[in-house]
């Protein structure tokens, strides 16, 4: 879902860019009066482990493959605003030493991948009824990893669909059902793996879950 | 800290172990623009290890691995770097 640098128009960036740029200052500004230092190891080890995910594509059907974003399971372990921030860097570093996303495109990825994963948090907080039953919330995690995917990609689908690029292919009409129908299947493959994921953090290390904790009202912090 | 070592050892160990399993396919968007004859354009910037490649160096096993291995301790240090700036305040 990296959108590489050529893809979208300048005005597409520019104005990708100053959402996403809105989205990080406020949650630089929440994560300050949210987190104790505590986090600091946590989030990179977190940060770190989301980037090696990426690299591993999975087949998805038809000779085309994805791989897990991740958005969701950082907001689970970071709770919303470390997850954007999170999420960010590994996308910054993706884009400024592997050529994986562009330059121009930065913002464009950071709100599809970085914003809507993170954001992903409030959807799992929302869908799950009783947050003490952890039926409710792996099934919430399962609902909310595979839709930031499939958002993510109708975001994408819309920011291409109204570049030139895309526009003389048939524009929006045809890229975003394109991207949907693909990142459907994919969000299958990242709504397993999350799940999976959390579910054995909850049984081996229900510590480290901050995002459950801010879920369920125990840290002193208010989150609204 | 050091309850976090065994984590970042298991992560170098799963990349090592999946990365020849990885798929080489097409991923959502590029088959998209694939489907629709956009080629990709020559980036404006290639960065140094193209593809999570070493270009130096020919096996692309250890190539990516040395890669992915450089990329985790990247984002694991400047991860850090912004855990300490947002946490500054509570302690």
């Amino acid at each position: 879902m990296h959108i590489p640098d050529g893809f979208l128009s300048p005005a597409i960036c520019g104005l990708t860019y100053a959402i996403s740029m809105a989205f990080l200052v406020w949650s630089w500004r929440k994560a300050r009066v949210t987190y104790p230092r505590s986090l600091a190891p946590l989030l990179a080890v977190s940060s770190a482990f989301v980037f090696a995910a990426q690299m591993i594509n999975f087949p998805i059907a038809y000779g085309t493959s994805g791989h897990l974003v991740g958005g969701t399971f950082l907001s689970i372990l970071l709770g919303p605003y470390a997850a954007i921030l999170s999420m960010t860097i590994v996308l910054m570093m993706q884009a400024l030493f592997f050529a994986d996303g562009g330059m121009l495109t930065f913002g464009a990825n950071v709100f599809n991948m970085a914003v809507i994963g993170g954001l992903s948090f409030f959807l799992v907080r929302f869908l799950t009824k009783d947050p003490k039953r952890s039926d409710w919330f792996f099934s919430s995690v399962f609902v909310a990893s595979w839709l930031s995917v499939v958002s993510g990609a109708l975001a994408c689908g819309l920011q291409i669909g109204f570049s030139p690029v895309f526009s003389d292919a048939g524009g929006i009409a045809v890229t975003v059902p394109a991207m949907l129908s693909w990142h459907v299947l994919i969000g299958l493959g990242e709504a397993a793996i999350t799940t999976a994921l959390i579910s054995q953090l909850h049984r081996l290390q229900p510590a480290v879950l901050n995002g459950l904790a801010i879920l369920r009202g125990e840290t002193h912090e208010k989150i609204s | 800290m050091k309850r976090y070592l065994k984590p970042l050892i298991l992560i170098l160990v799963c990349l090592a172990v999946f990365i020849p399993f990885a798929s080489n396919a097409p991923d959502g968007l590029e088959r998209v623009a694939g489907t629709l004859g956009i080629e990709e354009h020559t980036p404006t910037w290639i960065g140094l290890m193209p593809d999570y490649t070493l270009p130096a160096i020919g096996n692309p096993y250890v190539s990516t691995l040395l890669a992915g291995t450089f990329g985790v301790f990247l984002v694991l240090g400047v991860a850090f770097i912004l855990g300490m700036a947002i946490t500054k305040l509570n302690e």
